[in-house]
């Protein structure tokens, strides 16, 4: 479902934060619902942010910004908010998680052409392998369809990071081609994955919409030889 | 001013009137932040301006606005399409400096007829 609501799943109250402080809930899916950044997020992207396993695996523009161009700035909040071509949303467990799991957002945005890429970082190590990513991934996706406009998202993806590459696949997209060894680690290079999804396979996917289960350990074999 | 704007919320973009419509052109005023979380209800607001004046020849006022993200930007775009799906039909924006840099960055500059001048 894709809409705007001024408040969250937890239960109002008369001390509850206004919107801008706890964020907009923009979309709502079974396991997971995406909301607006909010200032008191700033924390967690800290935390992040500062995790070598998340920059190894996603290696994200978006949280290295916030730590070396932004500084972990306070005003990284309204730079966000107010950047026309990124919408970055808060991904929040329905239930039994007390804090965000993790971001996603779709960046470098053409809204008159229609594309944009993806972006998931599932940042809470207890949260992966639960469905969350390949959920969220797929409410941004729809919300990209519906409210922007978009008929292609796309999306890069490390050659180890298998849990990512199958949540796309997972979402319908495609692996499209290989960029030769065009990612560093700080140590080697390694090959990039180019994932691609067209509006009317998202369409797809949205009439066969049902339960995401937990991944299997098994499940998909990473990249797909070229 | 609405509910939501008096307890403080600011993220409700604001309507305060439809101006009176230069030259037999129907015009939308809008301020506060053009954003994903006001953006659907801008949306409305362009199809009811449109039924209301009965034709496809629409302003708006963009003047007021504070802030404008991606979604802000399709909305728009979409208001542009649901004009131009009426015979005849025409958008003009009066955008400010935080709208025009939007534009800019988006990308969308060209696709909207702006309009600066009085009479608003």
């Amino acid at each position: 479902m894709i809409s705007a609501e001024h408040q969250g799943p937890d239960a109002p109250s008369q001390s509850t934060p206004p919107p801008r402080e706890r964020g907009n809930v923009i979309c709502r899916g079974r396991r997971v619902y995406l909301r607006t950044l909010a200032p008191a997020d700033l924390e967690h992207l800290s935390d992040w942010v500062d995790d070598p396993f998340l920059e190894h695996m996603v290696g994200s523009e978006f949280l290295q910004s916030y730590k070396h161009v932004w500084d972990k700035s306070p005003a990284f909040f309204e730079a966000v908010l107010t950047d026309p071509t990124q919408v970055v949303l808060v991904i929040e467990a329905s239930r039994g998680w007390p804090k965000p799991v993790g971001v996603v957002r779709l960046f470098n945005i053409h809204l008159l052409e229609g594309y944009a890429f993806l972006e998931t970082i599932v940042a809470d190590r207890r949260a992966m392998k639960r469905g969350f990513g390949v959920e969220a991934g797929k409410l941004i996706s729809y919300y990209g369809v519906d409210v922007l406009g978009l008929r292609r998202i796309e999306a890069k993806v490390y050659e180890y990071n298998v849990l990512s590459m199958n949540s796309l696949r997972r979402n319908g997209f495609r692996q499209e081609g290989v960029l030769r060894q065009a990612g560093f680690d700080g140590e080697r290079y390694w090959d990039l994955v180019i994932f691609g999804i067209l509006k009317e396979e998202i369409e797809a996917q949205r009439q066969k919409d049902e339960v995401d289960l937990p991944l299997e350990p098994t499940e998909g074999n990473g990249r797909e030889s070229s | 001013m609405n509910v939501a704007a008096a307890a403080g919320m600011q993220d409700q973009p604001q309507t305060p009137d439809r101006g009176p419509a230069p030259a037999g052109v129907a015009c939308l005023r809008v301020a506060g932040p053009l954003t994903a979380v006001t953006a659907p209800g801008f949306r409305a607001r362009v199809r009811q301006a449109v039924d209301d004046y009965g034709q496809a020849r629409l302003l708006i006022d963009l003047n007021g606005v504070t802030a404008v993200d991606a979604a802000g930007i399709a909305a728009l775009l979409d208001a542009r399409r649901v004009l131009e799906a009426q015979t005849g039909g025409t958008l003009v924006l009066r955008a400010n400096a935080v709208v025009c840099r939007a534009l800019r960055d988006t990308g969308t500059y060209a696709a909207f007829a702006l309009w600066n001048g009085p009479g608003m």
